[in-house]
Formats: structure tokens, sequence, C-alpha cells
């Protein structure tokens, strides 16, 4: 690892978090995903608690507050968390909210009171063992980040070589059992990789913070990618970027590192919340206004041409009157119109321009479509069962069928 | 007048009423992980107080973490309702978030002083005994004083609103029907645990308390089969816990928060593997017998 931390243009002890942190969150952001799409994304919530029992005994067992052996109680109480987890939700009745809640608590509970079983043994060495539920990553060791390192490696293997049944069982249970896939094993080992990235997050951020860890570049990836080939390495992208851009942040506003990295993943989840291509909140309310915009337009393109038909050309003001439409919403509509060149005006007089009229008739004849659809629409027997795009019929039923339901129409009419 | 002992036990059952009166609506709402995100959240509250007015008095410190609660409910409401977000995922996000904003004020501005993460703020059930009020001549001690008030408060929420939260419950849909707003009543229910769990922190810590708003409810719901059978079989095992734990913890001499969540964990663990109708022993001697009449079956069809 050293020639990694001689790369990073950071004096040594910097360049050691930063790389722990990118290590970090490479892993948690692959291995979350599986947590995410699961729906048990606090799954990791009750790991990290489960990792307190954990340390203990081992501290218990060797005597020693070797940070090697405290995680690796950790991880063994995280897989053990991890089996009674599945284990409880197996009777069908406890739901994995509570069965993560009773594991969580359950398992916290054990690690008090052997916290205070070690404090009566008078071990001097003891103080300090839950600064591991909070993370320290200041003293964070070229040593450990080459154990953190190895963790990495093999979760990120077990993804890679795992991915198709894993994938299989995330996303169809059923049809994976049906194909011979030992479904129950890869569920326990979608949770053993949890352990993996909860063991290296407990060091670096704390326990607490790691669910985030977990769960937040899992987000942010799902909201730019659809399939789980994509999802998993940028997830794994988004968690090391936001690693060290926290790191580096915390080093330069000189405040722990965990909390820093957490805001900073949490704050990525709100701007992709946000702004994320066809998903994002801002994204569809821009679609919406548009799409208003664009059928207002029409309603009063529609008003003029009627208009025009029943007697001599309007004034934008007695446009308002015959439309009854706020007179805000007539001038914007009015300015789009004039922009698009269907209107011409005449001194105060508006008049449809050549493309206005042709605009004009093709809205009343989807109008008029529509209305022939939503009447005469179960005589026709359209070989395609789904119901057809109401913005745009024509297109979706074929010419045929917009014919016959005109012929139809006219008959009915008639 | 009490002495220390049935202090603590009653502080305990107090908790135990209070929670196990709204555990098992959040269990069947499959939310029972509000609780402990809401027992993280409210970090940055009691920093926030403790900065602006210098105090760790009670009623400050629970205002300023109810406020937080109610922020992280509200936060989660709102990642969810935009549909990208999954309502556990949104949990998960929530919850650290508020929780690194507070483990930040701590480090940043208090750290010279003594607001240690975990005792302080988060309350130890074996002090409660010494913080007394004197109510008409008596000494109480005023965890009993707070707890008793909010357990009453749960009872009136669901005592008066209980046709309404069997409705919103089990039927959502069907409440919206007949106008009872589901998102409105789960607003209240979660509003409610927030402030129960905020007093029980301050009070008996904060694993405590997630622990008796879940472990007892997932326990019941093993054990019956309606609602309010559930409520009180969770109250029921809660005392148990509370009376068995501190039992447990002064014959060993361990934390008694401990030992009163490893007594719920024990009987949810009873109750998991014993349930008359939900268990595992019994859901394994259904399909032998089942297995059994199969078989009987396809010997007799030959």
């Amino acid at each position: 690892m050293g020639w990694l931390i001689d790369l990073i243009p950071l004096d040594y002890s910097d360049a050691v978090v930063v790389l722990g942190a990118m290590l970090l969150g490479v892993t948690a952001g692959a291995v979350g995903v599986f947590a995410v799409l699961r729906q048990r994304s606090l799954v990791g919530d009750a790991l990290s608690h489960a990792a307190l029992p954990g340390v203990c005994i081992a501290f218990i067992a060797t005597g020693a507050k070797d940070a090697t052996t405290l995680l690796a109680g950790a991880a063994v109480a995280g897989l053990v968390g991890a089996l009674l987890m599945v284990g409880i939700e197996r009777t069908g009745r406890i739901r994995p909210d509570a069965a993560i809640g009773v594991v969580l608590s359950s398992f916290f509970s054990l690690g008090i009171v052997l916290l205070t079983y070690i404090a009566n043994t008078d071990n001097s060495n003891q103080a300090g063992l839950e600064k591991y539920l909070f993370g320290q990553a200041a003293g964070l060791l070229e040593r450990d980040v080459v154990v953190m390192g190895v963790l990495a490696l093999v979760a990120l293997t077990l993804v890679t070589i795992g991915f198709r049944p894993l994938k299989t069982t995330l996303f169809d249970p059923d049809f994976a059992g049906a194909v011979g896939l030992p479904v129950r094993a890869l569920e326990i080992a979608m949770t053993a990789l949890l352990v993996i990235a909860v063991v290296i997050g407990l060091r670096m951020v704390g326990a607490i913070l790691m669910v985030a860890m977990l769960v937040a570049p899992a987000v942010v990836a799902r909201q730019f990618a659809g399939r789980l080939a994509l999802v998993i390495p940028l997830a794994a992208a988004i968690g090391a970027a936001v690693g060290v851009s926290g790191t580096l942040l915390a080093s330069r506003g000189e405040v722990p590192t965990g909390p820093v990295i957490v805001l900073v993943a949490v704050a990525c989840v709100v701007v992709a919340v946000l702004v994320a291509p066809r998903r994002g909140v801002l994204w569809r309310a821009r679609r919406l206004a548009r799409s208003r915009r664009r059928t207002l337009a029409e309603g009063v393109l529609v008003d003029l041409e009627t208009a025009i038909h029943a007697g001599p050309p309007l004034t934008a003001g007695e446009l308002a009157l015959a439309s009854a439409r706020p007179a805000r919403a007539l001038r914007r509509a009015l300015r789009d119109l004039d922009r698009a060149g269907m209107i011409r005006r005449d001194g105060e007089r508006l008049y449809l321009s050549e493309p206005g009229a042709a605009a004009a008739h093709a809205v009343l004849e989807r109008r008029e479509l529509w209305s022939a659809w939503l009447e005469h629409g179960s005589e026709l027997d359209v070989p395609d069962a789904r119901e057809p795009d109401p913005a745009d019929l024509r297109a979706s039923l074929g010419d045929e069928y917009a014919d016959r339901l005109h012929a139809l129409m006219r008959a009915a009419d008639g | 007048m009490l002495n220390d002992d049935l202090t603590i036990i009653l502080t305990a059952g107090l908790v135990a009423t209070a929670a196990g009166l709204l555990g098992p609506f959040l269990v069947l709402r499959r939310v029972a992980l509000m609780s402990d995100a809401v027992s993280h959240a409210v970090l940055p509250g009691i920093v926030l107080v403790y900065l602006l007015l210098g105090t760790r008095a009670p009623l400050p410190v629970i205002a300023g973490a109810a406020v937080f609660a109610i922020i992280c409910v509200l936060a989660i409401e709102a990642l969810r309702s935009t549909g990208l977000v999954k309502s556990d995922a949104a949990i998960a996000l929530v919850f650290p978030a508020l929780f690194a904003l507070g483990v930040l004020g701590v480090t940043r501005y208090a750290s010279g002083v003594h607001l240690d993460l975990d005792a302080t703020i988060y309350g130890e059930i074996a002090f409660a005994p010494f913080q007394t009020v004197a109510i008409g001549g008596l000494e109480i001690a005023r965890s009993i004083v707070l707890l008793g008030t909010v357990a009453l408060g749960n009872l009136a929420l669901v005592t008066l609103l209980w046709k309404e939260y069997k409705a919103t419950t089990f039927d959502p849909q069907f409440s919206r029907t007949i106008g009872i707003s589901p998102a409105l009543l789960s607003r209240l229910l979660l509003i409610a645990v927030a402030i129960t769990a905020v007093t029980a922190f301050e009070s008996v810590g904060a694993i405590l308390v997630v622990t008796m708003l879940i472990v007892p409810a997932a326990a019941a719901y093993l054990l019956t089969n309606r609602l309010w059978a559930m409520v009180v079989v969770t109250v029921a095992v809660g005392w148990v816990s509370a009376v068995g734990g501190h039992a447990a913890a002064t014959a060993v001499d361990a934390s008694i928060a401990g030992a009163m969540g490893l007594v719920a964990a024990i009987c949810f663990a009873v109750a998991l593997v014993a349930s008359p109708r939900h268990g595992l022993l019994a859901r394994a001697v259904q399909r032998r017998r089942r297995r059994r009449a199969l078989q009987a079956r396809l010997a007799g069809s030959h």
C-alpha cells in the first residue's frame, strides 16, 4: 500500500485517511446497492449495533485492544446478527423492519451489559472500547488501511463472481429458487457483504454514520442508472468520491472526518433527487410546467379559431372575455403563439397565421379523435390491449384505426 | 418517598407502558425502526440547546430534542413522497445526517465541557432516583412524573383514536374512503413516538426506549391475533422486562438498561420459538403433520 499512499499528493497521515475513506466508499457503495434494492437499507444499522457485543467479547477473550482482533469480533457478531435476522423473518409473521429492530436492540443491550462487566473487572486497558462505535479516522494507521484494502478486495471479488446469481435472487427470489439457485445462502451472502463493509466503516466513520454510507451512494446511483450492472460500479465510484471529498473537507475545517463524509453523502442524495434526468423532482416539475404551457397555448389557439368563425376578429381583451381565461395566462399564451408565428396582429385585432390555422385544425382533429375513441373505442377490435396514449392517439393507434374511428363517428352523427 | 429500586422499576415500567401503547402500531405499520431513527436524530437538538442556553435541564432539552425529532419525521416523509427513495432508505439517510450534525456540534463547540454522547445526553436509568421534585409535599423522582405524564398522554391518544388507528393501520384505503386521513394519523403517531422517545432518553437512555418500542410489540405480535390483545401483551412484556431486568442487573451488577433489554430479547426469543400459532416449533409441527397427511393420502390412493 505504501506506493499508493506516496501517489496521493498529501502529507503521509492525511493520505492514509484519504485512502481509507476511498476504500470504505467503494465497498460500501457497491454492496449497499443490494441492501437498498432489497428494501432492507437499515440492515446496516443492526449490523453496526451488533458490533458492540462483538468488540466486547473479543476484548474479554483476548484481553488486548488490538484493532484487528476487535474488528474480527465485530464481524463475527455481525454475521450472527445477520443469521438471526434471516431466522426471525422465516416465521413470516415478523417483517424485516421489526426483525432488524429486535436484533439491533438485543445486541446493543448485550453490548452494554458486557461493557459494564468489563468495567467491573478493573482491566486498565478497557478505556475507549466504545470509541469503536463512533469511529476515529484521525488515528488510522497504514496497517489498518491494508486490512481494509484486503476486505474491500474480497467484497468486490465476491460481487463480481456472484453477479448473476445475486442479481436473480435480488429481483426474483421465486424464479431463482425455481432454477435451482441456493436462494437462502445467496440472501445470507448479500448480508455478509454488508458485514464486510460495516467492519471497514466502523474504524472510519463509526457505527451509526455507517448506515448512511451504505445507503447514500446506492440511492444516488439509482437515480442516474437503471441497470444493476451500471448501478453497482456507479455507486462504488460515488462512494469513493464522497469519501475522498469528505475527508479533504474535514481536514481543511479541522473537524471529525466521519460526520463530514456522511453529510457530503446525504447532500449528494438531495441533489440527485432534485436534478436526476427524467426522474428528479425539479426535472419533473419542469416537464409538468412545459406541458401545462403547451396545453394552454393550444387552448387559446382553438379559442381564436372558433372566434374567427363566429364573427369579426377579436382584440386580446375581447378574447379574454370570450374564453374566460385569466388575463395573465392569456397574455402568456399569446406571447408563446406570437413567438411560434401562429398569430398575426393587425393593430389590436388578432388573426391566425397560415401555420396557426393548421395547428388549430390539428388540435381540433386530435380532440375529435379522442372523443370518438371514448365513445366508439369499444367497437374497434384493437389488437394491442394497452390503453393508447391520449396525447397522440393517431400515432399510437395507427392511421387505419384512426380513420375507422372517424368513420364510426360520422356514421353515428349522420 | 419511594426507595431507589422501586423508583427504577417504576420508571422503566412507565417507559414500558408509554412505549408499549405505541409500539404495536409501529410494528404493524412496518415503521418499527422509526424509533431508532428518532433516538439518534435528536442529538443536534440537545447540542443546540446546550450551545444556546448553556443548560442541560430536562424541559429545554426535551423541547430542543422534540423539534429535531419532528424535523426527522418530516424530512423522511418528504424524501419518501418524491417516490424516488423508499421509506427504509429515507430513514437510513435522514437520521445519520442529523446525528452527524450533532456530532460535529459536540466536537466543534462543546468538546471542552462535559457533554459526553453516551451517558449525559442519553440518560442513565440508575440515576433516576437522584433527581426528585416535590409534588404536594411528596418527594417523587422527576422521571416518574415526566414519564407518567407521557404514558397518560399516549393512553389518551390511543384510546380516543382507537377506531381510527385500527382502520388506518390495517386498511388505509378503506379509512381514506370513510374520511379518516391515514397520513395525518401516521404523522400524529410518529410525533407521539418522538415525544415519548425524547422524554424517556433523558431519564432512561436511548437504547432502552428503542428496545421497549420494538421488542415487546414484536413478541406480542407473535402471540396474539387481535389488536387490543397485542397492546395488552406488549405492555405486559415491557413490565416483565423492567422487573426481570432490574433483578438480573442487581444480581450480577450489570447495566440496568442493558439487562432490561436482554430480558425483553429473551421474551421475544421464547415467543419466536414457542408461540402456539406463529412460533417456529408450532410451524415445524404443522409442517410435519401436513407432510404425514399428504403421505397417508398418497399411500391410500394406491
